[in-house]
């Protein structure tokens, strides 16, 4: 602790009062001159004295070595350096963008003063939680200074993800091990940095577990998570295992997360784009695992009526280019995105499009079915048209109107057809 | 800490674990149909309780 370490002009005023006594009286010779209820002589100063007790140093903000508040001279005596160094670096943050006035104003407010003598100490723990208060302004600080020096932009981004990095560290190794922002820099950092591994092994495991999830291993990893669960359980009563917790969660929740959405691998990674010729190249069924799913119909000889085509993609975009003549009827489930028919879209999370236009019978009416994880449906006259969707402008979300799209001109109207 | 008493941290999270875990397990068996408007609830519940019951185990 800073009072038992440094000495300020109190405690040298303090002693230089009760030097004379007792160095006196020490070499006076063995009988007390200063009779029986004095009390007894200070020890000598190379005399073995007992250990205090290992303390947390703090951040203080001096009262003796201050200009305006002491918080420099708080931070030189806290890093046993010259406060002039502090105060330069405030002076020119200052000057080249305002964050010296911030890192100043926010140590004002949350930095201590200096106890006055005699004053009773503060409770140990006020000191852990106002260490964490100060390494979240730190971090913000570092957040916000290249704003402030305007248009710091390459800063920012170099910036910003290490300093959330940082945060995220303290706070996974906090939630891990208990231990808290306390004690000096290198302390914060080696918590950071084991914070930051623990980040990085639930990252790789999550997405393992995703993975697994989309490649049809579900039931395996649901089984994995349920076993972590009971040894968790087991462990409150035998020895804990909690630094199983969140890799658990992570594995957990990223499996959760695919099967939400529904994405399945299933049929390969990349770009696929079909154009059949005629209903005999056409499929039923078009299936895609990530990338991008297009099904080309302008150049096929498509028959009257009704023509199922179902489309499923895991984690990508399925698109369907259609001739202006053929009617669209639509049933999309989507996990996260969006759905687009022509000039109507719908977006956001767990979506469920059912478009039904009727049609007349001697046209060609193409019944989709598209099931997609994460990702968009596309129903387009032209591929170009696909690019502008929802994100950009905000969706319409109007598929419940009880009028056809305009882009769906082929169809007569809603809900039955004229074919029934 | 205490043999004879449990550790209310490991019960709250491993119970949270296990409830998580057989989420997922009857959304494979296809009893329930998971979609992001279940599994949002259920993943603030779960880090929720976990976090509440590691801040309130550490001040006993």
């Amino acid at each position: 602790m800073e009072d038992s370490r440094h000495e300020g002009p109190g405690e040298d005023d303090e002693r230089k009062d009760a030097e004379p006594g007792g160095a006196d009286s020490t070499a006076g010779g063995s009988e007390d001159p200063r009779g029986p209820e004095a009390p007894p002589p200070p020890p000598p100063a190379d005399a073995p004295t007992e250990p205090l007790p290992q303390q947390p140093r703090r951040l203080l903000r001096s009262r003796s070595n201050r200009v305006i508040a002491g918080v420099c001279g708080g931070l030189g005596q806290y890093f046993n350096v010259d406060p002039i160094i502090f105060r330069i670096a405030t002076v020119v943050l200052t000057l080249i963008g305002g964050a010296g006035v911030l890192f100043y104003l926010a140590a004002l407010v949350l930095v201590p003063s200096e106890p006055v003598e005699g004053a009773a100490p503060q409770p140990p723990g006020e000191g852990r939680n106002r260490a964490l208060v100060i390494a979240l302004v730190i971090v913000a600080l570092i957040v916000a200074w290249p704003f402030l020096l305007g248009g710091g932009v390459i800063a920012a981004g170099i910036l910003i993800p290490i300093a959330f990095l940082v945060g995220a560290g303290v706070l996974v190794w906090w939630l891990v091990s208990g231990e808290g922002p306390s004690g000096d820099a290198g302390d914060i950092a080696r918590r950071a940095a084991l914070g930051i591994g623990v980040l990085i092994l639930c990252g790789v495991i999550a997405l393992a577990g995703a993975w697994a999830a989309a490649a049809g291993g579900g039931t395996i990893v649901a089984i994995l998570v349920v076993l972590a669960g009971a040894a968790i359980l087991a462990g409150a009563f035998l020895k804990p295992v909690r630094w199983l917790v969140l890799p658990a969660i992570a594995l957990g929740l990223s499996a959760g997360a695919v099967s939400a959405a529904g994405i399945d691998l299933d049929g390969g990674v990349g770009d696929k784009r079909y154009r059949p010729i005629s209903t005999v190249d056409l499929r039923d069924r078009y299936e895609l695992g990530i990338g991008k799913l297009e099904v080309d119909l302008r150049s096929t000889d498509l028959p009257a009526g009704d023509l199922p085509l179902e489309l499923d993609v895991g984690v990508g975009e399925a698109r369907v280019v259609v001739p202006r003549d053929v009617c669209v009827w639509t049933d999309a489930d989507v996990g996260a995105g969006a759905v687009r028919v022509f000039d109507r879209d719908s977006g956001g999370v767990d979506v469920d499009v059912i478009d039904e236009p009727g049609s007349r019978p001697d046209i060609t009416r193409l019944v989709v079915n598209a099931d997609i994880g994460v990702g968009a449906l596309n129903v387009v006259h032209d591929p170009d048209d696909a690019d502008d969707h929802g994100f950009d402008r905000g969706f319409d979300e109007d598929f419940e109107n009880s009028s056809v799209a305009a882009g769906n001109s082929a169809c007569t109207g809603r809900g039955v057809s004229e074919r029934e | 800490m205490n043999a004879n008493r449990p550790d209310v941290r490991s019960i709250v999270a491993g119970t949270c674990v296990l409830a998580l875990g057989a989420v997922l397990l009857l959304d494979q068996t296809g009893v329930i149909e998971l979609s992001f408007g279940v599994l949002a609830p259920v993943a603030c519940a779960v880090t929720g309780a976990i976090l509440l019951a590691n801040g309130l185990g550490r001040r006993e």
